[in-house]
């Protein structure tokens, strides 16, 4: 019976990294094996080093091992093909035409994905298959999905008999599918969850959360694997000492509150890249073989300015007469997204700008960042600095209580309740969190707002939301009755849209560090962006190693692997890149964000000036 | 008695899963909700779910072929096409199967 591993954490921890080194140990020892990843913003190949894409491909070097990555771009492509297909040269064009339009919602992607993922676990083609999954929030909301999927379908079933999956009797089928594989992710013996973690404590806290809410579903986690541990012998220099010491803290912690077997795995001196790396990767993590260090570098270098300096203030600062500002982080979670946008958002409501943080990442914790409560209203964090995360559940249950309010009085008992069954479903979820993350915008109160992005793949869906519902309201049928309606929402999203391609009233910044899988997934990201008619103005690049810190030959090393990306940052990428440093404490608390900004004001190079 | 609507291509046959609220679609909802109780019995067919419907019934297929989707909604009382393009109101429908309109739905006070 084939067993399947689910790898969850925050992206940018090295899961995908993990998942790939365990495939290869599960292949080496015999076992027909294949990793599937479902994370839109995917870098399976990027860490194989060969294309892999929307099928199942064999790995080059590695007999028993397969990947496959699922685009839910060509897993909509198919569904809606599996739909539509049939009726091609049957119906007339336009009809054929309006159906492929009506499955154009963000409900369809949703749910393309999904039943590919779930198809992976109805086979026994393989002994081990390997999820190397969507960040957390995502996994989380993915993983429930079949929980909320069912429930909305038997509800459906005693009523109208329509849900946004299709009609009830076609899709019972479904149901026993999305239930077995419920079964299946509950069940301990053919199930393995392996959180993957750095030795931080905001690290520690996401990965606590994701298990708790894991556990309010049914399922138990096996694994730990603790990731970036800074070997003891590298840290001689003050500055690293200090990092090790608080990384060892969080290391005891770990194992005091997490009961599941913990695993360790060594920060190296340069990247692991291809099948020989994650060989050795998986000999580190499964046998506690640690790998030889690579020969040592020459002398620090210095650090090269960046030849394009960006001139934050024209892209942080609100301009005169344009309204509110929105600046958009986004990047995959890890590189420290949260830190550089609570760092901004306290950096101008310093220089006397009214600035609103919000953050629509469902594994969120800026409350954590800044020492104090942050809920679903703006909270006051200090003078003109407030905070607010979009929770989706509450969202939801707020955007569905508006729309019964609005018609309690005019329609009949019978009618609320079908339209309450029909507003149960995981896109109007969606649709809330969407509605509520832009209104801040639209609110006016604020001279800037600051977001806090989810990671990347999921980004990049919220945004394109706008462009499915403009689209969406296009194709509502037209009467007298619903012309204003259609109207006032048609004008909202495009003002919408205009707003984002504004350079002057939106702002996109890319967050990464300096090392090839970040920068080869913020060039997609770019790439996406501006597919999306969206110019991005600004890369931050994070965790630039200080040239002071850089004594021994370990990190030596790794300060020449990241000025080596940072030449390739300045001289591919169009926007100006911004050098953030790596701190020597984690960023906690309004007085070590306040001394951070220092990052933000170029005439003082704050690496320089840490002992 | 029996009514068909064979509706246009949508997510949900309430007008709710999409952006914004569909008054209309909320109309026909409640008018669909009436003519249950009165004993009338409703049938509704999404072109997006239940696209084969729409081939298999010759009247569907031979509207949708010469006017394409502007034929939709069709309309049917008791077998036979009434309306094409548009919905009928709560009220036509009742006097098409010569029963009497309810009085407008017990609607609840705002809350």
């Amino acid at each position: 019976m084939t067993h399947y591993i689910f790898f969850s954490g925050k992206g940018g921890v090295g899961k995908t990294t993990m998942a790939a080194a365990t495939a290869i140990h599960h292949a080496h020892s015999g076992k027909k094996t294949l990793i599937v990843t479902t994370d839109p913003a995917s870098n399976l190949a990027d860490v194989f080093e060969q294309a892999i894409g929307h099928r199942i491909a064999a790995i080059r070097g590695v007999p028993n091992l397969h990947a496959m990555e699922i685009d839910p771009d060509a897993a909509t492509k198919e569904y809606k093909e599996r739909l539509i297909g049939p009726y091609r040269g049957v119906m007339p064009e336009d009809v054929i035409a309006s159906l492929e339009e009506n499955l154009s919602g963000p409900c369809t992607t949703e749910m393309a994905s999904f039943d590919r993922f779930i198809d992976f676990m109805e086979g026994d083609e393989h002994d081990v298959i390997v999820f190397d999954t969507a960040p957390t929030g995502h996994t989380i909301r993915l993983l429930e999905l079949p929980v909320d999927w069912s429930r909305h379908i038997e509800q459906s079933a005693k009523g109208s008999g329509q849900t946004c999956l299709g009609p009830v009797q076609t899709i019972q089928d479904s149901k026993e599918k999305y239930d077995r594989a419920t079964a299946l992710l509950r069940d301990p013996d053919r199930t393995t969850f392996v959180f993957v973690m750095r030795p931080e404590a905001l690290s520690l806290y996401e990965t606590m959360r994701a298990r708790k809410e894991l556990e309010t579903i049914g399922i138990r986690s096996g694994l730990t694997v603790i990731n970036g541990i800074l070997p003891q012998e590298a840290c001689d220099v003050r500055f690293f000492w200090r990092k090790f010491e608080a990384q060892q803290r969080v290391i005891a912690d770990t194992e005091t509150t997490i009961g599941t077997p913990i695993r360790r795995m060594f920060l190296r001196d340069g990247e692991v890249k291809g099948t020989t790396g994650l060989a050795s990767v998986a000999a580190e993590l499964y046998d506690g073989v640690r790998a030889a260090p690579t020969p040592a570098a020459p002398a620090c270098e210095p650090e090269q300015a960046a030849p394009t300096a960006p001139d934050l203030e024209s892209l942080l600062f609100p301009v005169p007469g344009k309204g509110t500002r929105a600046l958009f982080f986004t990047g995959k979670g890890g590189v420290g997204k949260t830190t550089v946008s609570c760092v901004v958002a306290v950096h101008l409501a310093d220089r006397g700008y009214k600035t609103l943080i919000v953050t629509t990442d469902p594994a969120a914790h800026l409350g954590e960042v800044f020492g104090v409560p942050v809920g679903s209203e703006p909270a006051r964090i200090a003078e003109n600095l407030s905070a607010v995360m979009i929770d989706q559940q509450q969202a939801f249950a707020q955007y569905k209580e508006r729309v019964l309010s609005e018609s309690r009085g005019t329609c009949s008992a019978e009618m609320l309740a079908a339209m309450e069954e029909e507003l149960n479903s995981p896109c109007t979820e969606e649709m809330a969190a969407f509605d509520k993350f832009i209104r801040f915008i639209e609110g006016h109160e604020y001279d800037v707002v600051v977001f806090d992005t989810a990671p990347t793949g999921h980004t990049l869906r919220l945004l394109d939301l706008p462009f499915d519902y403009a689209r969406q309201v296009e194709m509502m049928v037209s009467s007298d009755e619903n012309a204003a309606v259609k109207q006032e929402t048609g004008n909202r999203f495009r003002e919408i849209i205009a707003l984002l391609r504004d350079p002057e009233r939106a702002v996109f910044s890319l967050v990464l560090y300096p090392e090839s899988t970040p920068i080869m997934e913020s060039w997609r990201a770019l790439l996406d962006l501006k597919h999306a008619g969206i110019e991005t103005q600004l890369i931050v690049a994070n965790l630039v190693l200080p040239e002071s810190a850089c004594s021994n030959s370990f990190f030596r090393n790794r300060r020449r692997m990241q000025l080596k990306y940072l030449k390739e940052l300045d001289e591919k990428f169009a926007p100006p890149v911004l050098r953030f440093p790596l701190m020597a404490e984690e960023i906690r608390g309004l007085d070590l964000l306040r001394k951070a900004t220092a990052a933000l004001r170029p005439e003082r190079i704050p690496s320089e000036k840490r002992s | 008695m029996k009514i068909e609507i064979y509706d246009p291509a949508m997510c949900c046959s309430s007008g709710l899963c999409g952006p914004a609220i569909d008054p209309l679609l909320v109309r026909v909802n409640d008018a669909v909700l009436a003519l249950k109780r009165q004993g009338v019995e409703v049938e509704r067919y999404n072109l997006a779910q239940q696209t084969k419907l729409f081939m298999e019934n010759k009247a569907v297929a031979d509207l949708l072929h010469t006017n394409g989707k502007k034929a939709l909604p069709v309309t049917f009382v008791n077998g036979a096409v009434f309306r094409t393009g548009a919905y009928p109101s709560y009220e036509e429908l009742c006097a098409a199967l010569g029963i009497t309109p309810q009085a407008s739905p017990a609607v609840l006070p705002s809350a």
